[in-house]
């Protein structure tokens, strides 16, 4: 009898702890009121969190921008981006340009990187200011050893103040796709 | 005079949001890890010639028989201010065991690295070097900052690591020190 309520346990806790693995959390910065959405899927970390206008701005002023240099990207509804391998089944490769955002019932990347240099740069932003830029942003391509490698970095998912989407990150190890998504992302107002 | 007035108040909200961010509880900053990973076949380290903050050509190919960490950052990239103190522990810890710490600053003039360099815990006392131009990044194939390589005593990348670090964690110390008690070639 005991034997069977234990086993009965165990099975509910494994399930609980395989539900948790796949649980988004929603979390917010006492301080900023700030939002962060995280998810752990196949040994990967991904989380985003959201970055103020006025933030992206005093950022890149302070990296040799003009304000009206910057406004644009800084109004694009940019994130804090997180994706860290943690133990996944082996080395975790990634294409930046193979994620989704899904909004208003279409999907599509993430604001391309080199689409916003190329504004820039016809912006006449400075040399250091635009490697700053290019260095700041999450990477296009990149892989991670299992065991902790990761990057942050930022994104602009290209919609206004206060919008909601879901993302999905893609990555593959081996050749073995895999994904996570974050559901009900809420830009910064 | 406005625009000066409009760039002061956005140098004030920077200063605010560091402040913020350098209060933040750890637990809600991503975590520095303690894990090299050791590189495939390690490949010969590509050329690296830089000048550091005294205006000194530094070249690793005179560095060979040691083995070097090679550090590359930015003052503005979070993860880097975060493990630069560890650095230099790590510096203090393995000097005298044939280890040499480089930190390969991109995009950022001398006097913006100097300021950074007075606001932090355990200021590196190991050479900075300076790339203005970022080509240095393509030679590494880094693809994002900070990236960490080790390079052994035989010129080759024997460990990677890309994201924040505690370089001054046990178990990097021990990955580190053993690449020196390897033989050469």
């Amino acid at each position: 009898m005991k034997q069977k309520a234990f086993i009965v346990v165990l099975i509910g806790l494994m399930q609980f702890f395989c539900l948790a693995e796949a649980t988004q959390t929603r979390k917010e910065d006492p301080d900023t009121g700030l939002a962060t959405w995280e998810t752990h899927a196949d040994g990967v970390t991904f989380s985003l969190t959201q970055i103020l206008q006025d933030q992206a701005r005093a950022f890149y002023v302070n990296r040799g921008f003009t304000l009206d240099q910057i406004e644009s990207y800084a109004t694009s509804c940019v994130f804090m981006t997180v994706v860290r391998n943690d133990d996944a089944p082996g080395r975790i490769h990634f294409i930046r340009s193979n994620w989704s955002i899904l909004t208003g019932g279409k999907s599509r990347p993430p604001e391309p990187v080199s689409a916003w240099i190329q504004r820039l740069k016809e912006n006449n932003v400075t040399k250091s200011a635009l490697i700053a830029f290019r260095w700041a942003q999450f990477p296009l391509e990149q892989e991670y050893e299992p065991g902790g490698d990761w990057n942050q970095g930022m994104i602009s998912v290209g919609l206004s103040a206060g919008s909601q989407f879901d993302i999905i990150a893609r990555w593959d190890v081996n050749g073995k796709p895999y994904e996570a998504k974050l559901e009900e992302v809420r830009c910064a107002k | 005079m406005q625009s000066k007035m409009l760039c002061g108040a956005y140098g004030v909200c920077l200063f605010v949001f560091l402040l913020v961010v350098a209060n933040s509880r750890a637990a809600d900053l991503p975590p520095l890890t303690h894990n090299l990973a050791a590189v495939e076949n390690p490949p010969a380290a590509p050329p690296l010639r830089l000048k550091n903050m005294d205006d000194e050509i530094v070249d690793i190919k005179d560095m060979r028989g040691q083995v070097i960490v090679l550090n590359f950052w930015a003052t503005w990239c979070p993860p880097c201010r975060r493990e630069m103190s560890s650095l230099e522990r790590l510096h203090l810890a393995t000097a005298d065991k044939g280890v040499l710490i480089l930190a390969v600053n991109i995009g950022e003039d001398e006097e913006t690295v100097f300021s950074f360099m007075g606001v932090i815990d355990a200021a590196p006392t190991f050479p900075v070097l300076l790339d203005p131009d970022s080509h240095s990044l393509e030679q590494w194939k880094v693809q994002g900052l900070p990236t960490t390589y080790i390079i052994d005593q035989n010129g080759r990348v024997a460990y990677r690591a890309v994201g924040g670090r505690e370089f001054d964690h046990p178990d990097i110390i021990k990955q580190v020190v053993g690449l020196h008690k390897k033989p050469q070639n």
